[in-house]
Formats: structure tokens, C-alpha cells, sequence
């Protein structure tokens, strides 16, 4: 021990202080959480991540860069997504959600205007993969296996790659050009692309089973399914795929002035909208309302602001054809009983409700199938691939994702579940035990301590005039201005990860919360806290959590 | 007032007031004490009245104090600080900051013949009061600055007086530089001792500090009732330049003080069954006044 | 320069002399003109100090502590109900071992109020560590500031000089004040250590916990007890340089052959000077210690100088009420217990409140302790004042 010094008059150099850490019950420490934007993401993309690049950094390229290290379509997303992630955004119990989707796509074009390219991660290894089909499940699973080094060939059956990217969804919604150049972005991996080939058809399934250490399936569901009523094998009547397909390859389809279309989802409203575009009035025919419908709101939205007309309650009983060819149809009102196996109101026909409709061409958007022509594949009641939770098939070494497998779902979705089979495909080809990721908790909102936000208003798309839209095949939303996008990005609340407000920093009466020189990050000195809770209580985005003292 | 915006806003963290103190977790008081310190800097003389900052920061042989600092006894701070300002003018030393620090009674009851006269004779001193509304370190008793229906160790029924004004009663001794603060907002807390240290003569800043133990609430949520003692109109926020008052925050969004009150364990006597409607009342009556007064 | 002069004057202008930095006082009678002949003597700019106008005797002390602590040579002066006012911050500049200097005029303590002379206040604050002095006239009143200081700066003990209230402070005397030359060549300027200063940082006034707190009170009580030396050595460093005695621990006056001892201290001793001058002319040999040093208590010099005598009567102007008098007892435990039996030591108790003590009331005190010891005595009580059952 040290002499007393004369009077208790002590120096402050060389303090040893008292380590207070020993008084904690509790302590925090630094827990990033899932964002529910990301928890929410069919694609699995670190929205937060990009976000808070883009507010902090105003840094495009790099936001491109981080966005495109699970999506390789950002500017496709950016205009075709549903956004289920806006509908998770925690800002939306305080103000509004973010305009994420709106904010992908800026990321994405900048991407495109700036031709910025995907990086390899490691060098080509000897391995090699096909891929059956060129849709967002296909390029994806090709893209992050290109990246991790593995020599990918994709077989597409039509002349040109993109699946329903580019023959399903119509060019208003989703140009040509944008999707061209962000496939040009994958192919310049190093991927193989062969168009024209349908495997099964013109390739057995089996020689690529063995020519290849692995095999993914993403043909997706590109049959069109009629109703069967009589009349559906009239010439003017078309299913809804197989009329996208031929307006999406150019060609002219004459369908006269009364079109109408069947069914309710994002297929029928496609149908409908390009339909009106090629100057037709457009009625949609759906047995059950607005409610049951699956297409997404907006396009709903956009079919009604185009003025197609919507006849609920209806359905088509038969075609009437007049020399071979759809005059119009029957259709009978339906009213809506008790819920039936697909969960919606089971609708039953009033009978004497009867009426005629005209039309000079019928499309029938009512449903899709998987063209397993030449693929022997375990399916589930014989509808869509059966796999397991690898995405691996019951075929050893094939693996398949998409519409293929999921049913009738998203182009986000299609591209997570290729990501998440390029992972399966590695750690099947390596031998290893498929990698759990580990799941962090979500962030929920009132978890937030929002009090240091004010309300801002959110970024909304305009669009261009109804009159201008349907004009021809232009995009409906312009091009979006870039500090715009870094402004609404700025409304990020970085849920669960730490962007740097300093108030554990300020707040901590112990000063045990310290600034990393290495990192720059914050660190809590467990020597000292107290275990108080304040930086907990008072962190923004939840990123501090206490827990029992070890 | 030399000193230009950024200068004043920056925040300053310097760990001048650091760990190893014995205060409770959450203390709002070392938490005030801190910024006050890291905003002052290292040309500072801290001198400090006996209380729950002294005791908890000064033990021998492991102070928290990082700048010098003078301790005698609970009712002379600013005395000693007009000392050592004087000692500093008659030695033609300094510029050198000179903060007097001290709690409820040091400032209000037993020193406020101290302040008042340091006050008086225009010395060069700021003088920081933690307001913690009671005497927290000898046991959470009732002082001047108590509010009007608190339970104390003294005022075991809620206290029955109102709060003494203190930085009117400042202000009204003449000198230069007047402001009140709290600890949820550091930015301002430490503009505002910033620009009280660029003014010459006396300054007096009233800072709202929690006491988790004392008022009975769980030490993380010491910022919260800050923000609330705010928004409730109990502590305005203001600053009295020259004598003129100036710069009073606006309450962003009015809460009822039954907000603030219910989150805290001395006031809980309120709530429970015979809990008075009336002391309630007018307590949301003193906080309409302060709102009236200072236009909020 | 000797001059005729009030005392309180020329402890003024003594102090003055000492180049104090800040100087901060209360007034209260009889200390009032001190402090306000300090007053004129800034104004003026003959000393280039702060003087702070503060508010009470606590704020005087307090702003002492402050300067002293931040490196400022600092003094102050009061008595009586001020100096019992800032009792607590006594203590702590004693604790901070602050080197500062008071000037006590010893005063009556309410109630009942009383402005007249006696020593109970500086008796009432004998223990809290502080160096005290007390002068017999007005010459050694000005005369012990100067040694103060010096003391006070070598020792790290803050040092009071006692000078009795209205007999000395009131009075006129020639007094030799020296000139600033002289008192610059004895008291050098104060280079203080243990200062706050941002460029160094220190604490001053930390709490101590029961590990250490005791170890602080020894060294305290070590340093007074050391300070002796000091004492002594600055007293005859001081007859060096100005040609006079002054100060020191003990003085004696015709002590060599007499048979009653008379101790005490203050301005009393000067009356005891003359009456044992009129005994001895009546054959009578009576002897004086005068204690200088009251704290520390020079228990070794007493022992000493009164081994041999058998006599011994204090008298003194204070009491311990409830037990007796104070130096009485301070005198008392000066000698060994086995040493004790055949020694008669006399307590009188005189003086209080400012009655006269006069040669008379002396001659009787020394007239019964010749023939018998005396436990307790008040000198001069006037029992026809008292009622019945209080005697």
C-alpha cells in the first residue's frame, strides 16, 4: 500500500479505479437482430444493409455491390417485387414503411447506368453444375455457384434466357433492356448458356445427371392451364401464359376489340393490362371478389386505374363459338358459402343467373403447371417438385427451387430459394453436413425507442398518366432521382444493428461504454457498468440487450 | 461569447469524470457529472460540496475525478470556489475554469448563503446544481427543491410544499448567465455550460438529475423521466441571458403528469387505494403554470 | 518603524507586510478594525491582494480554504461567535494541512452575549489541529503573524494567533512595525505544493474509509507534536533578525528560586509580571511561566522547568464547564502521576467575560494558594449576585 499522502491530497495521474463491473446483476451486451425487413425478404437480402449504406455512405456503387451479394436482380426486383418487405418495416407503426422496393430499384439502375460488374470470390474450381432453366431460380442458383468457383451451364428451351422475367412479365412493368443487361451481368461469370435445348426433349435428363457432379431444376411453370368448359380449344382462345409469350417475343396477336380475361391473379391482370394496351376493352371474369384474389394489390390497383372492368361473382360455364371461333361466353353470378380447401369462400352458381358476354378473345389465366416432358422427378400430388429443406429432390445430387417447387409464387422468392440450392449444391458437392444458419431473433417494433425521430414523409413513386401509359409498352414509373432515394433511405431505422447515434456512448453515467480505435465500434468496458440498463433503454434500433450476468 | 456554433454543439466525451465511481447504475447525477466535466475540459477546477457526487467520486485512494478538484464541506462550495478565484486573480494565474458543484442542499438550503453571496459579489464562477430533489445522500430527505406531493424519508405523507425556483432567485441576484437542463439531452446540457464558461462572472446552471434509488424507479429509465419531466411541463427548459428570459424549449407533444409520475416509486402513494386525486391535480396545476409562465 | 499605535493597526500592518494574496474576513467586534484597516491598506494599492467582502464568518473561512488550496498565500481574522461559526471549516482546513494564518482576538462566546474579553473561543477550537499562539502585548502580537506564516508554510499547519479582545486590539502601545525589507528577508515568498492546478491534477479533500482515516489524525497530531521545533527555531531565527524576543514555546520570568509558580497566558501575564516585581520587594519569590505555545501543548517544558516546584497555581481565562480548567488540566497532566502527590497545582478561573483582573485579585489568589491548594476557584466572583441554591 501506498503512504498517506500529506493531507489526503492525492494525485490524479496514476488513479487505479475501483472496478464497479463486480456490483452488476445484469450486463449488456451488443446483439445484432434480424431487421424485419430481412426476416421478411423471400431472397434473403440484408435490406438494413443496403439501406444504411446508402443513408450513411450515399453510396450507390457499394450498395449495388452489397445488394448484389444475395440478389443478382435488383433492378428486376426493384419494379416486379411485392415488397414484403415494407410490410414488416417497424416504421410503419411510426410513421410509414420505407419505400425499400423503390430505393432496390435506384440501386439497381445505378447498377445498370454505371455497368458495374459482379466479383468472382474465389477461382474456378473443377466442379461442374447444370442448371435447367433461365429463370430468376435458374440464374440464381447459377450466380452464387459461378461466384463460389463451380463451372455452371444453363439449358434454357426457349430462344432466349429469362424465363418468366422476360416472357410472363410484360414490358410496362418490366423492360426488356433491364433485364437483358443484368443477365449479361451473370453470364459474364463465366456462364455457360445454351438456348434453344429442352432438357428431357432434346437432352436426356439422365446424360446430364451424369455428366455433371450436380443437377437444379428451375423450369418453373411456364404450361398454361384452361378451364375445361367447352370451347377452350378454340383458336382465339388462348392460355395466359401462352399469350404473354407471344406478345413478350414480338410478335403481333390479333385479338380484336372485346377481350376478355379469366381468372384473378398476377397472370390475369398481366393479360388484362397488355390486352388494353394493344387497344382491346378488356373485361377479367373472376368467380369469387377483389378480396380472394391472389394477384398483388397494386397490380390490381393499376388494372382498375387502366379501366379494365372487373366482373366478380362470375364465372364462365361455356365459350359460345360461332364458326370455330370464341363469339363470347356464358358465364353464371356465384355466390359465396363457407370456405373451402384452398381457405377462400367456396362460391356456388345461383342458377337462372346466366349472361352472355361477348368477346373476340378469351384468355384463360386460370392456373399453371410444371412441363415435366421428359424429367423423371418425385413430385407432390403429381403438382409440383418435391424436396426437402436443402431444396435437394429425392433424386440424389438434383436439386430444384422456384414456381417448380413453391407453386405460384414471386420472382424474389424464385431467386432465394437458387441461393439457397447453390449452398445445398456446395456442401453436397464437399461432402459436408448442409450449414444451419443461425437465426437471429427479429426486431419487432416496440422494441424501438423511436422518441428521437420525428415523422417523415415517405418517398412515393409517381406515375405517368393513364393516357400516357397506354399509349404502348413504356415503363410506368419513371426513373427515380438518387437524393431522393438517399433521403428515404435515411428513414432507415437500422433494427438491430448499430448505426452510430452515440447514446450509449453519451448516456453511460460510468463511462463504460468505450469507442473501439481498431473498429470504431462500441464496446461496453465490463470492468466498470454498472449493469443500469440505460444504453439498453435508450438504443434507437434495439441493439443492446441485457442479460442475466454470467 | 467567443465561440462560434460548432464549437458550442459539438459533443464533447472525455472521460475527465470516469468509471470506477460508486454511484447506483443509472445515477443521473454522475451521468450529469460527467458531461458537465467533458464539456468544461481539462482547464477546470472542480470544486465540490459534500454530497451524493463527492461521496460516490472521491474516496481516497481511488477518486474518479480526472481534473483537479477541491472537496471541503457540504455548505461552502461556492465559498471555495470564490476562493480559489480569487487566489487565481491575485496570482494573475489562469484563464482557468472554475465550476462549483453541488446537490439540492448546497445550493438551496444549507449553502445558499454561499451562493448568494458569491453571486453578489460577481465572482468568476459557474456553479452547477444537480437537482435530484431531495437530500439523496444522507438517506433521500426532503429538501427545498422537493416537489409538492413526493414521499420522502421526512415527508412520509408527500411533501406539501412547492419547489423552490432556484435559477429565478439566481437570476435575480444580477448575474449574466441563467439556464436549466437535463441529462436526456446532452447536446444541449453541455452547449449550455460551454457558453455559461465563455461569459465572465457568475453563471448558475440547474440540471435536472434522476435518482433511481430515491425516486424509486429502475436506474435505465433515468433518461425517460427526463424526457418526461420535460413534456409533462414540471422542469421547463430555459435559459436567462442578462436577466431576459430566452431560448425556453417548446414541449414537443403535452403529456399528462400522471405519465410521469406513475413511474415512479415516490409518488406511488398517489395511485394506491386512498391515493389523493387532489395532490394529482395540482401538481398537473404547477405543471399548467410552468407551461403558462415560460410560454412551453 | 516604532510607532504609537492601536494593535489592531499594527497587526494590519504587519500582516499586510507578509504579502497574504487573499484575504477574506467577517467583521465582529473586536476584530473590526483589522479588517478594515487591511481594507484601506488595498484600496490604497500598498498590497496588491484580492480581498473578499463575503458574507459570513463560514464564507471567510471557506474562501480561505479555496485560495490557500489554488496557492495563494490567504489569512483571515475573527474570534468568538465567528470563530465558532466556521468551526467546521477549522477542522478541514487542518485536515487539508493548508498553511494559513487567523488572527483570533480572543472574545467572550454568547450566551449571554458578551464582546468583552476572554479565551474561551480559541479554548473551544484547541483541538482541531491548529498552531496556537498567544500574545502577551501588542509589539508580540504583530511580531508572532510574521513567525505564523513562516511556521505555517514549513510545518503544512495552519497556525492562530491569539491576541486578547479589546485589551490588545484596543489599545495603544508602541509597537515597532517592521519595514518590508525586513520582513521580505525573513518570510520568503510562499511556494506552495498540494495546490489544485488543471496542469497537475489533484485531489483535494477526498473522503477516508476506516482503513484510512486514523493513519490521517496520527500524522496530524505527529506534525503538531514535531512542529516544536519549528516553533522554537523560527522564534529565535526571528530574535535574530529583528533584535527582540518573541514567540517560542515557553517564557519564564523569576522562576530560579520561587516558591509559587503562577502559569498563564495572554496579556494577563503582563499584570502577573508586576505584582510578582511588588512581592518580591515584600520578600515574597514568586515565579512565572507564560505558555506562547498553547497548541502544541509544551507538557515536556513544563515538566521541565517545574520539576522542583511545589507550588504551582494557573490561572487562566477559560473554563471547561462541567469540569474545570482547561489549562488547569493541560498543566496538570504535564506531570507524571507519581510525581503528582506533594505538588499542589491551583485552579483559577478568571477574567471571564472581561472582568478587570487586578493586581489585588492576583495578590489573593497567590496569598491562598501559599497556604493551602486550591481545586477550583472563580477569582473575583461576586456571590452576592448569585442566588442561594446555585452556589
Amino acid at each position: 500500500m501506498e503512504k498517506l499522502p500529506l493531507g489526503l491530497v492525492m494525485e490524479l495521474r496514476n488513479v487505479v479505479p475501483y472496478k464497479t463491473g463486480s456490483w452488476r446483476t445484469l450486463m449488456p451486451i451488443n446483439v445484432m437482430h434480424t431487421p424485419p425487413c430481412n426476416h421478411a425478404c423471400p431472397a434473403g437480402n440484408d435490406i438494413r444493409g443496403f439501406l444504411r449504406v446508402l443513408a450513411e455512405k450515399k453510396d450507390y456503387e457499394q450498395a449495388w455491390h452489397m445488394l448484389t451479394r444475395t440478389n443478382p436482380f435488383p433492378a428486376v426486383c426493384g419494379r416486379v417485387c411485392p415488397h414484403p418487405c415494407e410490410g414488416g418495416c417497424n416504421r410503419r407503426d411510426f410513421d410509414e414503411p420505407l419505400a425499400i422496393n423503390c430505393a432496390e430499384r435506384a440501386v439497381g439502375d445505378y447498377g445498370l447506368e454505371n455497368n458495374l460488374k459482379h466479383k468472382k470470390l474465389i477461382e474456378t474450381r473443377k466442379e461442374k453444375v447444370a442448371v435447367i432453366g433461365s429463370g430468376p431460380a435458374g440464374f440464381s442458383c447459377a450466380f452464387h455457384l459461378a461466384k463460389r468457383g463451380f463451372q455452371v451451364k444453363i439449358y434454357e428451351a426457349n430462344s432466349e434466357p429469362g424465363g418468366m422475367m422476360r416472357y410472363g412479365i410484360p414490358s410496362y412493368r418490366q423492360p426488356n433492356y433491364v433485364l437483358k443487361q443484368e443477365i449479361d451481368n451473370i453470364l459474364s461469370l463465366g456462364v455457360e448458356l445454351e438456348c434453344n435445348v429442352k432438357v428431357g426433349v432434346n437432352i436426356p435428363f439422365d446424360q446430364l445427371r451424369n455428366e455433371y457432379d450436380a443437377v437444379f431444376l428451375g423450369m418453373g411453370a411456364q404450361k398454361g392451364v384452361s378451364i375445361d368448359i367447352p370451347g377452350k380449344d378454340a383458336e382465339n382462345v388462348f392460355t395466359g401464359v401462352e399469350f404473354l409469350k407471344q406478345v413478350n417475343t414480338g410478335k403481333w396477336v390479333e385479338i380484336g376489340n372485346d377481350v376478355v380475361v379469366i381468372g384473378g391473379g398476377n397472370t390475369a391482370m398481366d393479360c388484362a393490362r397488355v390486352a388494353k394496351r394493344l387497344g382491346a376493352n378488356v373485361n377479367i371474369v373472376y368467380r369469387r371478389t377483389r378480396n380472394e384474389m391472389p394477384a398483388i394489390t397494386a397490380e390490381i390497383d393499376e388494372a382498375m386505374e387502366e379501366r379494365i372492368m372487373f366482373r366478380y361473382h362470375t364465372n364462365p360455364v361455356k365459350l359460345v363459338l360461332d364458326e370455330g371461333r370464341v363469339v363470347g361466353l356464358l358465364c353464371v353470378q356465384m355466390e359465396l358459402r363457407e370456405p373451402d380447401a384452398s381457405g377462400r369462400a367456396r362460391p356456388v352458381p345461383i342458377s337462372g343467373s346466366e349472361a352472355f358476354i361477348p368477346a373476340d378473345t378469351v384468355i384463360m389465366a386460370t392456373g399453371q403447371a410444371v412441363d415435366y416432358d421428359g424429367i423423371e422427378i418425385q413430385t407432390v400430388d403429381k403438382r409440383w417438385i418435391y424436396t426437402n429443406e436443402y431444396l435437394m429432390t429425392s433424386t440424389e445430387g438434383v436439386f430444384a427451387g422456384g414456381d417448380a417447387v413453391a407453386g405460384l409464387e414471386t420472382v424474389s422468392l424464385a431467386i432465394g430459394q437458387g441461393m439457397r440450392a447453390a449452398s445445398a449444391i456446395e456442401d453436397y458437392i464437399e461432402g459436408n453436413k448442409e450449414s444451419e444458419l443461425a437465426q437471429q431473433p427479429v426486431v419487432i417494433s416496440r422494441e424501438l425507442n423511436t422518441y428521437y425521430y420525428q415523422p417523415v414523409k415517405r418517398y412515393e413513386k409517381e406515375a405517368r398518366s393513364i393516357h400516357m401509359r397506354l399509349k404502348g409498352f413504356k415503363e410506368i414509373y419513371p426513373t427515380f432521382d438518387q437524393d431522393d432515394i438517399i433521403a428515404e433511405a435515411d428513414r432507415c431505422f437500422s433494427c438491430g444493428l448499430c448505426f452510430d447515434c452515440g447514446n450509449c456512448y453519451m448516456y453511460c453515467p460510468d463511462n463504460a461504454v468505450k469507442k473501439s480505435k481498431t473498429t470504431g465500434l462500441y464496446e461496453f468496458d465490463y470492468d466498470f457498468c454498472k449493469g443500469c440498463g440505460l444504453c439498453a433503454k435508450e438504443c434507437p434500433c434495439h441493439y443492446i440487450q441485457m442479460t442475466l450476468e454470467k | 461569447m467567443n465561440q462560434n456554433a460548432e464549437e458550442l454543439n459539438k459533443v464533447e466525451k472525455k472521460d475527465l469524470f470516469t468509471s470506477g465511481h460508486r454511484a447506483c447504475g443509472g445515477c443521473g447525477q454522475a451521468l450529469a457529472a460527467r458531461l458537465v466535466q467533458d464539456a468544461s475540459g481539462e482547464n477546470t477546477i472542480a470544486c465540490v460540496a459534500t454530497g451524493c457526487l463527492e461521496v460516490f467520486s472521491s474516496p481516497y485512494p481511488d477518486p474518479s475525478w480526472r481534473i483537479p478538484f477541491l472537496h471541503s464541506l457540504f455548505e461552502n462550495a461556492s465559498a471555495v470556489a470564490s476562493g480559489v478565484e480569487a487566489a487565481y486573480k491575485a496570482l494573475k494565474k489562469g484563464p482557468v475554469n472554475i465550476i462549483a458543484q453541488g446537490g439540492d442542499g448546497s445550493t438551496a438550503d444549507i449553502g445558499f448563503q454561499s451562493i448568494s453571496g458569491m453571486f453578489e459579489r460577481g465572482h468568476n464562477v459557474l456553479y452547477v446544481c444537480y437537482d435530484n430533489e431531495a437530500y439523496m445522500n444522507t438517506g433521500v430527505q426532503r429538501s427545498s427543491f422537493t416537489p409538492y406531493g413526493a414521499r420522502t424519508s421526512t415527508t412520509p405523507m408527500g411533501n406539501k410544499t412547492r419547489k423552490k425556483n432556484m435559477p429565478l432567485i439566481a437570476a435575480d441576484h444580477g448575474i449574466p448567465y441563467v439556464a436549466t437542463a437535463t441529462v436526456d439531452d446532452f447536446r444541449d446540457l453541455q452547449r449550455k455550460v460551454k457558453t455559461a464558461l465563455s461569459i465572465e462572472g457568475p453563471k448558475y446552471i440547474h440540471i435536472l438529475a434522476p435518482c433511481p434509488l430515491g425516486w424509486g424507479h429502475h436506474g435505465e429509465l433515468t433518461v425517460q423521466i427526463c424526457r418526461l419531466a420535460k413534456d409533462t411541463g414540471l422542469f421547463p427548459i430555459y435559459e436567462i441571458i442578462d436577466g431576459k428570459l430566452a431560448n425556453v424549449k417548446k414541449i414537443r407533444a403535452k403529456v399528462p403528469v400522471e405519465e410521469y409520475l406513475k413511474l415512479q416509486g415516490r409518488f406511488s402513494h398517489l395511485f394506491k387505494k386512498g391515493g389523493s386525486k387532489e395532490t394529482i391535480a395540482e401538481i398537473q396545476n404547477i405543471a399548467n403554470q410552468n407551461i403558462e409562465r415560460y410560454n412551453l | 518603524m516604532l510607532k504609537q499605535v492601536e494593535g489592531s493597526r499594527a497587526v494590519a500592518e504587519v500582516v499586510a507586510k507578509c504579502r497574504p494574496n487573499v484575504i477574506s474576513a467577517y467583521p465582529i467586534t473586536p476584530q473590526t478594525h483589522i479588517v478594515e484597516d487591511l481594507a484601506s491598506i488595498v484600496g490604497r494599492g500598498d498590497l496588491d491582494a484580492e480581498y473578499v467582502n463575503v458574507e459570513s464568518e463560514f464564507s471567510a473561512a471557506s474562501v480561505v480554504l479555496g485560495a490557500s488550496a489554488a496557492g495563494a498565500r490567504a489569512y483571515s481574522a475573527t474570534t468568538s461567535q465567528g470563530l465558532l461559526l466556521m468551526s467546521e471549516v477549522i477542522y478541514c482546513i487542518a485536515g487539508m494541512r493548508l498553511p494559513i494564518v487567523f488572527t483570533i482576538a480572543n472574545r467572550a462566546i454568547s450566551a449571554p452575549l458578551s464582546i468583552w474579553n476572554d479565551q474561551q473561543d480559541s479554548m473551544a477550537l484547541r483541538d482541531a489541529g491548529w498552531i496556537q499562539l498567544h500574545a502577551e502585548d501588542n509589539q508580540e502580537a504583530a511580531d508572532l503573524h510574521i513567525q505564523a506564516f513562516k511556521i505555517a508554510e514549513e510545518t503544512h499547519l495552519p497556525v492562530m494567533v491569539c491576541m486578547d479582545g479589546f485589551i490588545l486590539t484596543h489599545a495603544f502601545e508602541p509597537v515597532d512595525v517592521p519595514d518590508q525589507k525586513e520582513v521580505d528577508n525573513f518570510l520568503p515568498p510562499f511556494k506552495p505544493t498540494n495546490i489544485v492546478d488543471p496542469r497537475w491534477p489533484r485531489g483535494i479533500g477526498l473522503f477516508a474509509d476506516p482503513r484510512f482515516y486514523m493513519e490521517t489524525r496520527y500524522t496530524l497530531h505527529r506534525a503538531m507534536e514535531k512542529s516544536e521545533e519549528t516553533i522554537k527555531k523560527v522564534s529565535e531565527g526571528f530574535a535574530k533578525a529583528f533584535g527582540r524576543d518573541s514567540g517560542g514555546f515557553i517564557k519564564t520570568y523569576k522562576l530560579k528560586d520561587a516558591d509559587v509558580v503562577v502559569i498563564s497566558m495572554g496579556s494577563i501575564v503582563g499584570t502577573i509580571k508586576d505584582l510578582i516585581d511588588q512581592l518580591e520587594e515584600e520578600g515574597k519569590k514568586v515565579g512565572l511561566l507564560q505558555i506562547c505555545s498553547y497548541r502544541p501543548f509544551p507538557r515536556r517544558e513544563i515538566y521541565n522547568s517545574l520539576k522542583d516546584k511545589m507550588n504551582i497555581v494557573v490561572v487562566e481565562k477559560s473554563i471547561s464547564l462541567g469540569r474545570g480548567g482547561i489549562l488547569a488540566s493541560d498543566v496538570r497532566w504535564s506531570f507524571p502521576r507519581a510525581e503528582k502527590k506533594d505538588r499542589n497545582i491551583s485552579s483559577f478561573i478568571a477574567g471571564l467575560g472581561g472582568r478587570n483582573i487586578t493586581k489585588n485579585d492576583l495578590r489573593y489568589m497567590v496569598e491562598k494558594v501559599e497556604k493551602e491548594p486550591v481545586e477550583l476557584e472563580f477569582l473575583g466572583l461576586k456571590k452576592e449576585l448569585i442566588s442561594e441554591k446555585d452556589l
